[in-house]
């Protein structure tokens, strides 16, 4: 009886695991659940939490040619229903990643994105180009919307022209899936969005951290070193939506959901709003088991409305 | 393939008692399955679907005992902000998210049997746990540990009791004198600190960050000495690199650690003030 009823739960798991299943821009993901960059580390801290094998994806931390020393501290400020940081791409670099960080993710079989991040065009090809050699790099995000770094970042990301030629570099360097994750401190999201998908970028991701301050009154000072920092957490879930659903509009490409996904019921909006998959940050921080939880939640949901496949819901937002 | 050891417990709260004004004693009540910590580790604490405040908090383990049943915590912790003092209003009863024992802890080298402690403030909490593990030493024939136990006024004397169990040698000192002698810690173990030979002297400290710096200045990097850092945190498990110290890493260089992770126990003379 027991083997019976074990055996017919095995089967709606895999029923339901087959309904989880995405394929974004040729990367095949178990489900549309990923860690969003710069809040997974390389994956290794959380494994003592949880089954890597569970994600559809992690992307790891952001990866510069060189080491980065990072941001002076204080580098993050908790505010209403989210955080500030300002942790300014502290990272190995991409050849201590190579030798160090990549050989235990390649213990596990999900996908593996390594986000990357460069000063200037030629430091983002010379990134992308070194893992693009490496087994167990699946694809590869592009950030180009970092508000912490004062040279780089926000201006790559804030200009439609630069955008696009940070992402013509990068795929001259790769056979990978290109990831151009966005940044939303931008006046409109869906020139960036259509620029890169020009470009030649295989999906986009949005959004990244809004700018913002926090101000210490007693001492009349910005509570971070930085002064400014990038917003995340359920504070800018609206924005982020409002963004992936003026952005899946414009493109063609798929379209990765970011910003304040804390439930399954969260990543499910994402999706009616245009994403295709989503990618899990600072919820991480305070519950090391949110995107598990989050899978399971997107279970159920299949479950009950009874669906063969999750993508069924990409962009079925009514208006 | 690394273990997965780790889990988020859900702890209930025994008691909760303000033993001095902004300051109380949490216990809790948790599974077997929590570790044993070492001095100097934390836990971070969590109010389930809480969103403002959003971010679980860091607090040393004050004091640490194991029943057939359960586990008791407990939190020796300071009213500073919107997040204890919503912890601060928490009745016995309510039900928290606890994920720990984390960080690095506190070391005893048997070589060192002049042990020193050296707590500021709040900064006794997990001076405390330390203090208990270093008296079961004790027992075994070795030296006791000196505790110089520092605040602003009496009123802020906190762990003084729990303290007394175990350490027979506490220097007490309050910026006005209130209780104790009227001193800084630094500068009362600083007159002191010739009495003690730096082969064979282990000094723990935890205190405000001045206290630790005026430390610094007066060890020169001749005695062993390791401190409790504290820093703002996020995920409290070495994944959002909020919680960076500056320290001189093993090339002698700056590099920036994570208190959560690579802490919050540092070597002192490794420590960059910036």
């Amino acid at each position: 009886m027991r083997k019976v009823r074990g055996y017919s739960l095995l089967k709606s798991a895999n029923k339901t695991d087959e309904a989880l299943a995405v394929e974004i821009a040729g990367l095949k993901l178990k489900n549309p659940v990923m860690t969003a960059s710069g809040t997974f580390g390389y994956g290794e801290e959380y494994a003592q939490y949880l089954d890597l094998n569970r994600l559809g994806g992690i992307v790891v931390k952001g990866l510069s040619l060189k080491p980065r020393l990072g941001n002076p501290p204080p580098r993050i400020m908790e505010t209403a229903a989210g955080m500030l940081n300002a942790v300014g791409l502290q990272n190995v670099g991409v050849d201590v990643f190579l030798e160090e960080k990549l050989p235990f993710l390649r213990n596990y079989d999900i996908a593996v994105i390594a986000n990357i991040y460069g000063e200037s065009y030629s430091e983002y090809a010379q990134v992308a180009k070194k893992l693009s050699a490496a087994p167990g790099v699946h694809a590869l995000e592009v950030n180009v919307s970092c508000p912490n770094v004062k040279k780089g970042g926000l201006s790559f990301g804030a200009d439609p022209k630069a955008a696009a030629e940070v992402t013509r570099r990068v795929k001259a360097q790769t056979q990978l899936p290109v990831i151009v994750k966005l940044t939303p401190n931008v006046a409109d999201i869906s020139a960036i969005a259509c620029a890169v998908e020009k470009a030649g970028a295989d999906a986009i991701s949005l959004i990244n951290t809004l700018s913002g301050l926090s101000v210490d009154l007693d001492r009349r000072e910005p509570h971070l070193k930085n002064i400014t920092g990038g917003l995340s957490g359920p504070a800018i879930k609206p924005v982020a939506l409002r963004m992936v659903w003026q952005a899946a509009q414009k493109v063609s490409i798929p379209v990765i959901g970011v910003g304040g996904i804390m439930t399954a019921r969260d990543a499910l909006e994402f999706m009616v709003a245009g994403a295709s998959a989503v990618q899990v940050g600072t919820a991480n921080f305070i519950n090391p088991l949110a995107t598990v939880e989050m899978i399971e939640g997107m279970r159920q949901y299949i479950k009950h409305h009874k669906l063969k496949n999750i993508t069924e819901i990409v962009g079925t937002l009514k208006t | 393939m690394t273990i997965m050891n780790k889990e988020i417990f859900i702890g209930s709260v025994s008691a909760n008692d303000e033993i001095r004004t902004g300051y109380l004693l949490m216990t809790l009540r948790l599974p077997r399955s929590f570790s044993d910590p070492q001095p100097g580790q934390f836990v971070m604490i969590r109010i389930a679907g809480l969103q403002d405040p959003f971010l679980s908090r860091p607090l040393s383990i004050f004091a640490f005992s194991r029943g057939r049943s359960h586990c008791l915590v407990r939190l020796l912790y300071r009213v500073a902000g919107k997040g204890t003092q919503i912890l601060a209003g928490l009745i016995p009863g309510s039900q928290v998210e606890i994920s720990g024992p984390l960080g690095k802890g506190y070391t005893v080298d048997p070589a060192r049997e002049n042990r020193v402690l050296i707590a500021g403030g709040i900064g006794v909490a997990p001076l405390s746990l330390m203090a208990r593990h270093l008296c079961r030493s004790e027992s075994r024939g070795e030296n006791p540990a000196v505790v110089y136990l520092g605040a602003k006024t009496a009123d802020e004397v906190v762990g003084l009791d729990f303290l007394r169990q175990y350490c027979s040698s506490i220097r007490v000192c309050t910026d006005d004198g209130s209780l104790g002698e009227k001193s800084l810690v630094t500068r009362a173990f600083q007159k002191d600190l010739k009495k003690y030979d730096p082969a064979r002297t282990a000094i723990y400290a935890c205190g405000p960050k001045p206290m630790l710096q005026a430390l610094a200045g007066m060890l020169k990097g001749r005695y062993f000495c390791q401190v409790s850092l504290e820093e703002r945190m996020a995920c409290g498990v070495g994944a959002c690199m909020g919680c960076a110290v500056a320290v001189r890493d093993e090339k002698g260089d700056k590099a920036y650690r994570r208190v959560c992770a690579d802490g919050p126990v540092f070597d002192l003379k490794d420590v960059i003030w910036e």
